[in-house]
């Protein structure tokens, strides 16, 4: 586990350099409508327009300062403002907290680093955000940045954790090696209360490219099994065929849940993981 | 049980001996090695791998293992065969036992003469080799071939291996020769009947090596190491006369030319001077001439050969073949030179003495080891004194008589004198002219030819005094004594009773004159001349690698007589020997002929350098195998990933600490003045680029390297003490080449130069007006009398634009630019500096900063270095001296590079009590009154 602050200035980094967020207009409100992206008045804080009073109107939203300007009478409309709950889940596994290489950041580091990044953001907007599984209510603000720091960073050994009560936004961090069924049967019923999320798919370039050659004992870290391979750069194809098999079975997975796959790898730059996270979450509302 | 004793006995293999033969059984096991290591796969690497998952379902495919490379396979091998040989104890002896194993004792014989030091530790080697190789039970017997006073080794005593090669190790080569004749006889005596002999030699004849050779033979089968006689060289002989020495140096091998440079040194091993001398192909001898002045030749003392350690190649040199340095006090020109008496006495010391004239005042001066005064009456009172003083120093004062002396003498004189002269024959006289009397033996001119047709026809005579007997050294025929002497202090005042030409006698037309004359001359620093008497006390004698030591107890005394005919040896070892006239010394190769014995006995084994060296090979297989084995640990932790990775950094420094050791044997000099890239630049472009000095290409090549070697040097200084960082020095032509990108351009005036052509006056000049500096050094600095050799330089200047000159001043910047320095020392020390004279009007001179500097010091003489930053030349004052000319070479360009900036530090107290001034009393600064200094000052 590497330290926390540089994690965390490194996602305000990130965060900073990726434009705000922007929801679309038509977005689904119920499980997350920010504060900018509703554009039509309901609920919040910011001025969104005055309009004549009707007569199904209170007496007392007529705005007097704005009627005694005319013979009118208007009524001061805010802007919907209805935070949207974001849920993030960063994979336990001790393969997850693993790299292949100096110089790069394990996978559950750079995932933490992304999630991160995407949590400033969101609570820039106003947005709730919240681990999976932490027990607290997700919040907003500074201080819910610090916690889902250290939410992310709390080893949560177990299964796989229930749903929420509340309908959310959810991105579940990976690398997914698990077969797809094993996937299906834990994400499902999350994707019951949680209609939108992101599988974030992070791996190594290691296990990528699978570039051992000659004798060597593979071990899965975490696992006690290991296995020699006589002539590692033998089964490299079937190993990379494997591989591009478990991606193609992970974006079904996605599409019959109706969320997105991301995938990353830790040698990219972090940002362009960060801006295709970002991307998959504005993509939702689109179809809708 | 014979297999058994066949077995652990030494087996050989051609040229390899195994001391333990049973070990090479294990190599039958190397196929097994091989077999087995070939079937093991190496170890796996361990490599963490989080998404082996994917692969669980794949089924283990049947795949043939890895195999270990086939080089480590190979090295793995190699390890072990190297260990199992080496565990065998292999000794590598081309010479070997021989295929017969005879069991009687070993005789080995060792030539230790003089002409064994330079190959002493081949021979040596050799010899430990041939004991070594007898094996371990064997009596081993030694016969060194040079006479001892107490023999080392006698043939009779028996050791065991071990013991041998314990004696061998402290064996010395003596300083004298072999004398093989006396080793057979000792050999003889001792009765000794061994099975084999070996015989390391150094090859060279003495004439009893037939008769030694066949009688070794005789006794038993005999291999015989010659250590080649490489360059084998000696000094033979030396020979003097008035302006140097020669001496002769001998070789044996003829083929190839070869160069070599002799030194002369002082009594405490100072190098006076070198000489070179080269042999041509297929000449065995050369000569080494030494030019030197006669007050350094009074200090050489031995010769020796540069590189070569040994008795044979050292040549010591006693006062007798000295040449001396005598004093003729002179009278003006004669009219008539033939009539002039110092014209006699000029052409008979001419051959073997170095020659000083002038007046009496001056020659005494000087030091001589003699003065001749013809027919003086009285010496002036003004030079008696120190006359007085330079006899009692040791001077031999030779007067000739005269009419003036007849007339009148006084106290400088062996004896009273009557006076008056008498006159021999002719018309009023009663006796005949007379001839010499045979010289007595106690004379110092004893064992001289007497001249019977060398008549007297006048002299002065003695007063009859009782020890008038004891102070004559030549007499007439009617006992009237014709030279006498006296000793005074430790001097010696000669007087001859004629006069030194031919007016009164016809002695000095005779070759016995001269004889005499030396012989008297001899007497001077005090030592007479007289060879036959006395005995003589080694000194201080030679060692067989040609150091000077005190003398053994076995060297004993030597009588005078003995000297001609002595051959050195244990008991007169080569040396200085001291006695009552002075030293003498013996030489270990005076006179020898050297040959190489040619002629061996037949049925002689005869071994070369090769064949002679026993090499073990035991601890170098081990130590082989050990390495391998470390080196197949090391492949194996790279190969299974456990190696910890060096960080990429290390990684990148890698090449470059690799590169660092390939450059390091270049002289890191060179590096610091190299610049690098420039090898695409032209001239003109890499000195604009990096700074440095450049100095005038000259017809002189020799100069011209002397010259650069001199900027090297001094720009190597400049590195290591100052900022500036000159790279190294350009060769300039100053037709061609850009003179304006040099600060400082140095010109050594080569002997006899032509002058500078017009094109390149003119460019030094315009490279002056732009304000370079131009240093002209005539390296003249060494004759006394010429005033700076400026009048060549006119010659060779002409057209320069030379400012005035003047000697540098006082507290002038160059005396304070880096260094506080006092003279400009190169060379030669107290030479003066000449420069601009400061303040001329209407010139064009930056700042009143010099810019031309003409000197005689042979400054870059002092500066110059080698390409391993030796000092190339020596240097009048020693070490301090050349730390001073260095410092003179850092304020020099100091000086050219920064003007004259140092010189406002020189007003600094003027302009504080200037300014003093002005607080108290509101007086401005007058700059006009500022005190105006030589150079740079505002005037």
């Amino acid at each position: 586990m590497t330290d926390l602050a540089a994690l965390r200035s490194e996602a305000e980094i990130i965060a900073s350099s990726l434009p705000p967020l922007t929801f679309k207009s038509t977005a689904s409100e119920a499980p997350h409508v920010g504060s900018a992206g509703r554009r039509k008045a309901g609920t919040g804080e910011h001025f969104w327009q005055y309009r004549r009073y009707a007569k199904e109107d209170d007496a007392h939203r007529v705005d007097w300062r704005r009627s005694a300007q005319g013979d009118d009478l208007y009524v001061r409309e805010t802007e919907l403002e209805t935070a949207r709950t974001a849920l993030f889940w960063c994979d336990p596994h001790q393969g997850f907290d693993w790299r292949g290489g100096e110089g790069r950041r394990t996978k559950a580091d750079e995932a933490r680093v992304l999630m991160l990044a995407l949590g400033i953001l969101l609570s820039r907007e106003g947005d709730r955000i919240g681990v999976l599984g932490s027990g607290r209510t997700p919040g907003f603000g500074k201080r819910a940045i610090d916690r889902l720091l250290e939410d992310l960073a709390t080893d949560q050994s177990g299964d796989f954790p229930p749903p929420p009560r509340a309908s959310a936004f959810a991105v579940v961090a990976s690398d997914f090696y698990d077969p797809a069924e094993t996937w299906e049967k834990r994400l499902a019923p999350l994707a019951e209360t949680c209609r939108e999320g992101v599988l974030l798919a992070i791996a190594d370039p290691v296990e990528v490219e699978f570039p051992f050659q000659g004798r060597v004992r593979l071990r899965r870290p975490g696992e006690a099994i290991a296995r020699i391979f006589g002539r590692a750069q033998s089964i490299r194809e079937a190993y990379r065929e494997k591989f591009k098999a478990n991606r193609e079975a992970l974006d079904g997975l996605a599409k019959r849940l109706g969320w997105r796959l991301v995938e990353h790898e830790t040698s990219a730059v972090s940002l362009a993981g960060a801006a295709a996270l970002k991307k998959a979450l504005e993509s939702f509302g689109g179809k809708a | 049980m014979s297999l058994l004793a066949q077995v652990t006995s030494p087996l050989s293999l051609g040229p390899v001996v195994f001391g333990a033969p049973l070990a090479l059984a294990a190599l039958i096991a190397l196929p097994v090695i091989w077999f087995v290591l070939r079937a093991t796969p190496p170890a796996p690497r361990n490599q963490d791998l989080p998404s082996l998952r994917l692969l669980d379902d794949l089924k283990p495919r049947e795949e043939t293992p890895d195999r270990t490379p086939w080089w480590v396979l190979l090295l793995r091998l190699l390890a072990a065969a190297a260990a199992i040989i080496g565990l065998a104890q292999p000794v590598y002896g081309p010479a070997g036992p021989p295929e017969t194993q005879p069991s009687g004792p070993l005789l080995v014989v060792v030539d230790d003469g003089w002409a064994a030091a330079p190959r002493w530790s081949d021979i040596l080697a050799a010899a430990e080799a041939a004991v070594d190789a007898s094996g371990r039970d064997r009596a081993v017997h030694l016969l060194l071939t040079a006479p001892r006073a107490r023999p080392l080794t006698d043939p009779a005593r028996r050791r065991s291996q071990q013991e041998a090669e314990r004696a061998l190790d402290t064996l010395e080569p003596a300083s004298w020769a072999t004398d093989r004749a006396d080793a057979l006889e000792r050999l003889e005596a001792s009765g000794l009947q061994p099975s084999r002999i070996f015989y390391a030699s150094h090859g060279l004849t003495d004439g009893t090596d037939g008769a030694f050779l066949e009688g070794l033979a005789a006794l038993a089968p005999l291999d015989v190491y010659v250590a080649p006689p490489r360059a084998t060289l000696a000094i033979t002989s030396l020979s003097s006369d008035g302006s140097g020495v020669s001496v002769t140096l001998s070789r044996v091998n003829r083929e190839d030319p070869l160069d070599v440079a002799a030194s002369a040194h002082t009594v405490d091993g100072a190098a006076l001077a070198t000489a070179q001398a080269s042999f041509e192909a297929g000449s065995t001898e050369t000569t080494a001439r030494f030019d030197l002045p006669g007050g350094a030749l009074s200090r050489v003392s031995r010769f020796s050969v540069a590189g070569m350690q040994g008795a044979g190649t050292t040549w010591l040199w006693d006062s007798a073949d000295r040449t001396r340095r005598v004093g003729i006090v002179s009278t003006g020109a004669a009219a008539q030179p033939l009539l002039s008496d110092i014209h006699y006495v000029r052409r008979a010391l001419e051959p073997f003495a170095t020659l000083l004239e002038g007046d009496l005042a001056d020659l005494i001066q000087q030091r001589p080891d003699a003065i001749i005064l013809t027919d003086v009456g009285t010496v002036p009172a003004t030079e008696m004194e120190p006359l007085v003083e330079w006899i009692e120093q040791g001077g031999a004062l030779i007067r000739f008589a005269g009419p003036r002396l007849a007339a009148q003498d006084d106290e400088l004189l062996p004896v009273p004198l009557r006076r008056t002269s008498r006159a021999l024959g002719g018309a009023l006289a009663w006796d005949d002219p007379q001839a010499l009397a045979p010289f007595s033996d106690t004379s110092p001119f004893a064992g001289l030819a007497v001249p019977d047709d060398a008549l007297v026809r006048q002299q002065v005579l003695a007063q009859p005094a009782a020890d008038l007997q004891a102070r004559t050294w030549a007499r007439l025929q009617d006992g009237s004594p014709i030279v006498t002497a006296n000793g005074r202090g430790r001097g010696m005042v000669v007087l001859f009773h004629v006069t030194a030409g031919p007016d009164w006698s016809d002695l000095p037309f005779s070759a016995t004159y001269a004889q005499m004359l030396r012989r008297a001359i001899a007497a001077g620093r005090g030592e007479v001349a007289d060879d036959g008497e006395g005995s003589f006390v080694p000194q201080l004698v030679l060692d067989g690698y040609g150091r000077l030591q005190s003398p053994g107890s076995t060297a004993e005394p030597l009588q005078a007589a003995e000297f001609a005919t002595i051959q050195p040896g244990p008991i007169h070892p080569p040396g200085f020997y001291r006695g009552p006239s002075g030293t003498r010394a013996i030489n270990a190769a005076a006179g020898a002929r050297l040959a190489p014995i040619s002629a061996w006995p037949a049925g002689t084994r005869l071994l070369g350098d090769a064949e002679a060296r026993r090499l073990d090979l035991t601890g170098l297989l081990l130590t082989g195998a050990l390495i391998l084995i470390a080196l197949d640990l090391l492949i194996a932790l790279i190969l299974s990933g456990r190696m910890p990775r060096l960080p990429r950094k290390a990684m990148a420094a890698l090449p470059l600490l690799l590169a660092l050791a390939v450059a390091l044997p270049h002289p890191a000099e060179a590096q610091m003045l190299s610049a690098r890239g420039e090898e695409a630049l032209t001239k003109a472009e890499a000195a604009a680029i990096n700074m440095r000095l450049g100095y005038i290409q000259t017809p002189d090549a020799e100069l011209n390297r002397r010259t650069e070697a001199g900027l090297v040097g001094l720009s190597r200084i400049l590195w290591l003490r100052s900022s500036v960082e000159p790279v190294r020095p350009h060769a300039l032509d100053p037709e061609r080449d850009a003179l304006e990108l040099y600060p400082l351009i140095y010109y050594s005036v080569p002997e006899n130069a032509a002058p500078l052509s017009e094109p390149a006056i003119a460019a030094l000049n315009r490279y002056m007006l732009g304000g370079g500096a131009l240093m002209i050094d005539t390296r003249s600095g060494s004759t006394p009398g010429d005033s700076q050799g400026l009048e060549s330089l006119s010659g060779l200047l002409t057209g320069l634009d030379a400012p005035p000159l003047a000697p540098v001043p006082d507290e002038h910047v160059l005396t304070r630019s880096f260094y506080l320095i006092s003279d400009f020392p190169g060379r030669y020390s107290r030479r003066p500096l000449w420069i601009e004279t400061a303040g001329e009007e209407g010139r064009v001179s930056g700042d009143g900063v010099s810019r031309l500097f003409i000197g005689d010091a042979d400054w870059v003489g002092a500066w110059a270095i080698d390409e391993n930053a030796r000092s190339m030349f020596s240097v009048d004052g020693g070490d301090d001296q050349r730390e001073m000319a260095y410092r003179f070479g850092v304020n020099l360009v100091m000086y050219v590079l920064t003007g004259n900036y140092k010189s406002d530090q020189v007003h600094i107290p003027a302009l504080l009590e200037r300014l003093g001034e002005d607080e108290e009393g509101g007086e401005d600064i007058d700059i006009d009154s500022l005190p105006t200094l030589q150079d740079g000052g505002p005037n």
